[in-house]
């Protein structure tokens, strides 16, 4: 790794009990990082200081200099270190800023690296907790080996606490980490996986997304004269196309839709690649860990007894092929617009149903998948989805019948055979099965998707009863936890005969009073 | 309200009959500013088009008559919709006129528990009661229209028994 030798050497040290174990400051290379990063707006900055607007460049040059500033006052005044039990940051020039974040409500610690931190060796380190408001400390730059040191110190250290051992000289720093177990890959996905992967997503969206990014790239970089010809041009051709009859329109619409077809089919197999290139879950003790990426590599910790809520999403086309995502929420998480294109939403991205049974035990050390039968949701409720489809349909073909006044709008109706039947199908799969310590849910009709939760995790039971589900004596249940953000709003079963599911809340309740839930 | 908080097992309880009276108060307050925004802006309207003004004046009488009604004829069938009981384990409330909604909240999952008394809520002795878990659609909790006395003893009780997690 070049630029070792700078890396500051973390102190250890055990001072009367041991209670200050680790301390360092961040990386010399943050000086480089800060540099690339608001250099490049420097030069610009003073160009147009110098030969263009004075107005706007001012203040440019301005914040430049101050984020340069700003990047040698952080560097030269950070100090982190883990003492009494807590992770202690402290930043600031003049006005000092300590933050204390007790360890044992770390929940997990990501690591960022972006391309240039790869050449560099350097990562970007975020702490969160349960605050749910993104990260509580962000450590930029650490060397690589820094980084796992401090992620291994601190979940460490957080066990012996929750294990009630009082960081003493006895079982210091060096001895609690040498107590870890052997880390142990879970599963690791390969090029073909992720392809796969990218093949079954959502190519619309990724279609959508390409068109969005080309059309703001070229909103910057073309003169608003392009727009205008453009415009004509297809004007032009618009019309050229309708005197030349329907079918040839019809081609050439069909034709486009294609190509954005598979524009987007490549986008997401692409994206897919570049983002979870080399993923591999891996466990070690008690602690689940995420690596991935080709260019920007990220890598999380998590402990799993966190997991609130796991998700196995089998969305229609994936299902098909026995895929399935994994999906999962840790308490105090909530969904940021950052996580979004960061993969963070998943815990697993593509994994074969079959494979699932054997992985399960790596996220709930004591789930018994043979604990409490599959109970299925009313029997009535075919019939009654089938019939609110078919009412919703029956408005809107006879709207269209009565303004476009063909026989033919009619014939959507035809479809509602169907979908009884395909929801006859679907039927089966619906309900939940209450095992000892887990409740499992699984609800959609062509898609699925089963959520399982550990009852000690459950913070609330609900039922709602709309006028719906009043005429059907019917009612959904649906059960809160902790941090739900990417579980598709967390377990949920619908068309429950309305008296069971009072039973079932009652019991879950219940049942979750009397375990004891930590953070 | 019986004395002991953990005996009630079974029964569900209706808030405070207050409680009524207070929501009518609440959304007669809530009315009347928008009614009397809307009568600044139907006069200012009405100064400058005299021929639309008979039309605003009688729309504006339709909207505070509908408003009136409204506020009288919602809150008891709402009250009537409110339940809640609590037993050893578990608190439960129902509520919901269209959609009915219940909610049943372990006890050992309270984080904490809220107190909160307005003036109309003093004015009629009322408080409502808040509580928090650590969730995420069903974060907070609310208990309205509690006698105040209550709503204290409810408080302590809860304080009592729940929150012991590890937090």
């Amino acid at each position: 790794m070049p630029f070792e030798n700078l890396t500051p050497p973390p102190v250890l040290e055990n001072l009367g009990h041991g209670v200050k174990v680790f301390e360092g400051r961040l990386h010399p290379l943050t000086l480089v990082i800060g540099l690339t990063k608001y250099g490049r707006a420097l030069i610009p900055a003073i160009a147009l200081v110098l030969f263009g607007n004075r107005w706007a460049g001012a203040p440019l040059l301005f914040f430049t200099l101050a984020g340069l500033v700003a990047t040698f006052i952080k560097y030269f005044f950070f100090r982190y270190r883990i003492e009494n039990g807590e992770l202690i940051t402290q930043e600031g020039l003049i006005e000092k800023r300590q933050r204390n974040i007790p360890l044992e409500r770390i929940q997990e610690i990501s690591i960022e690296q972006g391309v240039l931190h790869r050449l560099l060796g350097v990562v970007d380190a975020k702490i969160e907790t349960g605050s749910g408001s993104g990260a509580e400390a962000s450590l930029s730059v650490l060397s690589r080996a820094e980084a796992d040191k401090l992620r291994q110190m601190v979940f460490a250290h957080a066990a012996a606490i929750r294990a009630g051992k009082t960081p003493t000289e006895e079982n210091s720093a060096v001895e609690v980490v040498a107590g870890e177990a052997e880390s142990v890959v879970v599963c690791r996905l390969g090029v073909k996986d992720l392809i796969v992967a990218g093949l079954t997503s959502n190519h619309l969206l990724s279609a959508l997304a390409l068109a969005g990014a080309v059309w703001n790239f070229a909103d910057d970089l073309l003169p608003d004269a392009i727009y205008a010809k453009t415009g004509k041009l297809i004007s032009e051709e618009a019309t050229h196309l309708a005197a030349q009859g329907i079918e040839w329109a019809i081609v050439v619409t069909v034709a486009g839709i294609v190509a954005v077809a598979l524009i987007g089919i490549l986008f997401s197999v692409v994206g897919s690649v570049v983002l979870f290139y080399g993923f591999t879950i891996s466990r070690r003790g008690d602690d689940l860990q995420r690596r991935y990426g080709l260019l920007t590599q990220r890598s999380s910790s998590l402990p799993r007894r966190r997991i609130q809520v796991l998700e196995i999403e089998e969305k229609a086309l994936r299902r098909l092929f026995g895929w399935a995502t994994l999906r999962a929420d840790t308490s105090g998480r909530s969904r940021e617009d950052s996580d979004d294109n960061k993969g963070r939403d998943v815990l697993l991205p593509i994994v074969s149903v079959r494979e699932l049974d054997g992985l399960l035990p790596n996220v709930f050390p004591d789930v018994n998948l043979a604990d409490g039968e599959w109970r299925q949701v009313s029997s009535q409720s075919v019939m009654r989805e089938t019939l609110e489809l078919g009412l919703v349909c029956l408005v809107i073909v006879a709207a269209l019948f009565f303004w476009l006044g063909s026989w033919w709008t009619l014939l959507p109706l035809a479809l509602v055979p169907l979908t009884y039947w395909l929801y006859g199908i679907s039927y089966r799969q619906l309900g939940y099965a209450l095992g000892e310590a887990y409740l499992r849910t699984r609800r959609g009709w062509l898609g699925r998707s089963t959520h399982i939760v550990p009852i000690n995790k459950i913070q609330a039971v609900e039922i709602h009863q709309s006028p719906f589900d009043r005429w059907w004596g019917m009612a959904s249940l649906s059960v809160d936890t902790a941090g739900q953000a990417f579980t598709g709003g967390g377990p949920q079963i619908s068309n429950l005969p309305v008296a069971e599911a009072r039973e079932l809340a009652r019991m879950l309740a219940s049942r979750a009073a009397v375990t004891e839930y930590k953070w | 309200m019986t004395e002991n908080l953990e005996q009630q097992t079974e029964e569900f309880h209706l808030l405070d009959p207050r409680t009524i009276k207070l929501w009518r108060m609440n959304y007669l307050i809530g009315f009347g500013i928008v009614i009397l925004a809307t009568l600044a802006a139907v006069i200012s309207i009405g100064y400058a088009a005299a021929e639309a003004r008979i039309w605003l004046a009688i729309g504006w009488m339709a909207l505070t008559a509908i408003c009136l009604w409204f506020s009288f004829w919602f809150p008891p069938r709402l009250y009537r919709s409110w339940r809640w009981r609590i037993d050893a384990k578990v608190l439960e409330l129902r509520h919901g006129r269209l959609i009915e909604r219940t909610r049943l909240i372990p006890l050992a999952r309270l984080q904490h528990v809220d107190l909160e008394r307005g003036p109309l809520e003093r004015l009629f002795g009322l408080a409502s009661l808040v509580i928090h878990t650590a969730g995420t659609h069903a974060a907070s909790t609310t208990i309205p229209g509690l006698d105040a006395e209550t709503a204290a003893r409810l408080r302590d009780h809860l304080v009592e028994i729940g929150g012991d997690d590890a937090v």
